[in-house]
């Protein structure tokens, strides 16, 4: 009974928009008229069978949709936040919700004008709303539409956690990290085979005395040379970023560079020299090179980064906005940005994921599932995603 | 003079605190007798204050607040409710994943409420009958003895918890150990099902002495 049903109501998307609001007072009118509205119709509405980011609109706002377990290894072989990657391991799927900071920005980068310079977009918010999530939902889209996606998952790893610290070759001030470029690079490998097949260098690299790469050889062997040889990893990225840059501005393939967490880029760091003196983010290889990509120098594509208070350093818990947490240098960089600001989940996005996670068995207590249950939980999370994501663990 | 060092400051006549909203919300008329001569009473007697650990929500469990109390040290509240909420997260992720891996006719036997988890765990690992020594004509011996409810409770949580303090590896989660514990009892198997078993055997050997007792 329950699967025919189901079956019947696969046209989620074509459900009227407005009536989730009043879908109680509505079941409440109709079951004292006495008509026989199943309980499913009302559960159905979390989630939606579209699962092309391109295809969202308003009317699949706060529903969930699906993305095939074998794509998420493609698209997003780094990117995801740690509890979420836990939830997809549980519940043996990986479903986002289509919120409506992610539609607007989607529906920026459809509009896109691929002549004018790339255009920033800074998506902020209080903790735990859901920036990062955004970001994929984009990175998602963009992956489908055969973008090259250039994403960073958490930029605040780059200039904390001392690990290896080499003086660059390349500059003299400068330091390297062969580590966290090399986990970069294989990551980066994995979701953008093809087009490191299509893109040719256009100078020629030397290496050491023994090893260089020929002008007009693929970027693959760059990205290769980054990986077997980690002392030049570092080196490999700037190099990638740099061909990258030239070449989007042909238009053979469009770019987007999706960065989490970069206000790390002009804040400070924790890493120290061994006279233990502080090293500002800017003697950082990488850290350089990411800056030198986020200005808007280029066109063909886009830049999408997120601003992250949680993996922050030196500031205040309380703080979100772009001007607190970029601070006077970071902000007047990337000063002509569209801001997109992230809020909690509204009624209808709680309702969605508290299906959601009935639906996935998730919320198991006997209590949760009755309306002072389902109170409770929305005052206790004040409707904010990580806390309710956290409470509803335990529950 | 013998005076006492922990007693209540409060006096004979103030009574507990109800916390649970259930009780205020039905209508008068359903009242009993002997629940509305309570409720009088309640209008004019002086009430304890609530402590901390008690609150009205509707996920609060006092089997739970007991367990979390024998695993705080140092009182380290916050630190023992969190490994616990951390156990039922493992204990629910564990046996959701499961689920949702199974085929239909196995779903149904798959138990994935953490709560209902833990009852039953706690319910398998308390013994029927306890030991106590008896010292006789200058020797001990391990005498079978009834055992109270609260004390069959207490005696499983301890040994849950020395289980997975003292004979598990230090570097692994205390909320992993634990996970692990509570399936393993849920299932009848594991360290603390045999430490029952064994004091069980040790009372049924002992049969013989059980006339020492003299309560």
């Amino acid at each position: 009974m329950l699967r025919r049903v189901k079956g019947l109501i696969c046209q989620g998307p074509k459900l009227d928009p407005g009536c989730f609001l009043q879908a109680r007072a509505w079941l409440s009118a109709a079951a004292n008229q006495g008509a026989q509205i199943p309980e499913e119709r009302l559960r159905m509405i979390f989630r939606t069978h579209e699962s092309n980011p391109a295809n969202h609109s308003e009317q699949h706002e706060g529903q969930h949709y699906s993305i095939p377990l074998q794509e998420v290894k493609v698209v997003f072989p780094h990117g995801l936040p740690r509890r979420f990657q836990a939830q997809m391991k549980t519940f043996n799927e990986a479903c986002l919700m289509v919120r409506r900071p992610a539609l607007e920005l989607l529906g920026y980068l459809k509009s896109t004008n691929f002549a004018h310079p790339a255009v920033r977009y800074i998506i902020y918010g209080e903790k735990g709303t859901g920036k990062t999530m955004t970001l994929c939902h984009a990175v998602h889209y963009c992956a489908k539409q055969d973008w090259l996606v250039l994403h960073i998952p958490d930029a605040h790893l780059w200039v904390k956690n001392r690990t290896e610290l080499l003086p660059s070759s390349y500059h003299k001030e400068r330091f390297d990290q062969p580590l966290e470029a090399s986990t970069w690079l294989k990551n980066f490998k994995v979701s953008n085979e093809r087009f490191l097949k299509e893109i040719k260098t256009q100078r020629t690299y030397v290496w050491s005395k023994r090893e260089s790469t020929e002008m007009g050889s693929p970027l693959g062997e760059v990205v290769e040379q980054g990986v077997t040889r980690v002392k030049n990893a570092s080196d490999a990225v700037g190099v990638v970023l740099k061909e990258l840059k030239t070449q989007c501005l042909l238009g053979s393939f469009r770019l987007l560079v999706a960065v989490d967490g970069v206000n790390a880029l002009w804040g400070r760091s924790t890493l120290r020299k061994k006279d233990k003196s502080a090293i500002s983010p800017e003697e950082l290889t990488l850290v350089h090179n990411l800056r030198k990509m986020v200005m808007n120098d280029w066109n063909g594509g886009a830049i999408v980064t997120t601003l992250s208070q949680t993996g922050s350093l030196f500031k205040p818990r309380s703080a979100y906005l772009p001007h607190e947490l970029l601070g006077k240098e970071g902000f007047d960089t990337l000063d002509p940005f569209v801001p997109i600001q992230v809020p909690n989940y509204s009624q209808r996005e709680f309702e969605s994921c508290y299906q959601y996670y009935l639906d996935r068995k998730w919320l198991q207590h006997e209590k949760v599932c009755t309306e002072e249950g389902r109170e409770e939980l929305l005052f206790l999370s004040n409707s904010n995603p990580w806390q309710l994501e956290r409470i509803s663990a335990s529950l | 003079r013998l005076t006492q060092v922990r007693w209540s400051r409060y006096g004979p006549d103030y009574l507990e605190p109800e916390v649970n909203k259930e009780v205020y919300r039905k209508p008068g008329q359903e009242l009993s007798e002997e629940e509305k001569m309570e409720q009088d009473l309640k209008a004019l007697q002086p009430i304890k204050a609530a402590p901390c650990n008690v609150t009205s929500s509707l996920f609060s469990d006092p089997t739970i607040s007991k367990f979390i109390n024998m695993m705080m040290k140092g009182g380290n509240k916050v630190l023992a409710r969190s490994i616990m909420s951390q156990t039922l997260e493992a204990v629910k992720r564990k046996q959701v994943e499961k689920y949702h891996q199974a085929s239909e006719e196995e779903r149904e036997s798959i138990e994935c409420n953490p709560y209902v988890i833990f009852h039953q765990a706690l319910k398998n690992c308390q013994p029927i009958i306890g030991i106590s020594n008896i010292k006789k004509g200058g020797k001990t011996y391990q005498v079978p003895t009834p055992l109270t409810d609260n004390r069959k409770r207490f005696l499983a949580m301890k040994w849950l918890i020395t289980e997975c303090r003292e004979h598990k590896h230090y570097r692994i989660f205390m909320h992993e150990k634990l996970s692990q514990e509570l399936l393993q009892a849920f299932n009848n198997e594991g360290p603390v099902i045999k430490r029952k078993h064994d004091i069980h055997k040790m009372a049924e050997a002992n049969r013989a002495y059980a006339h020492y007792r003299w309560w």
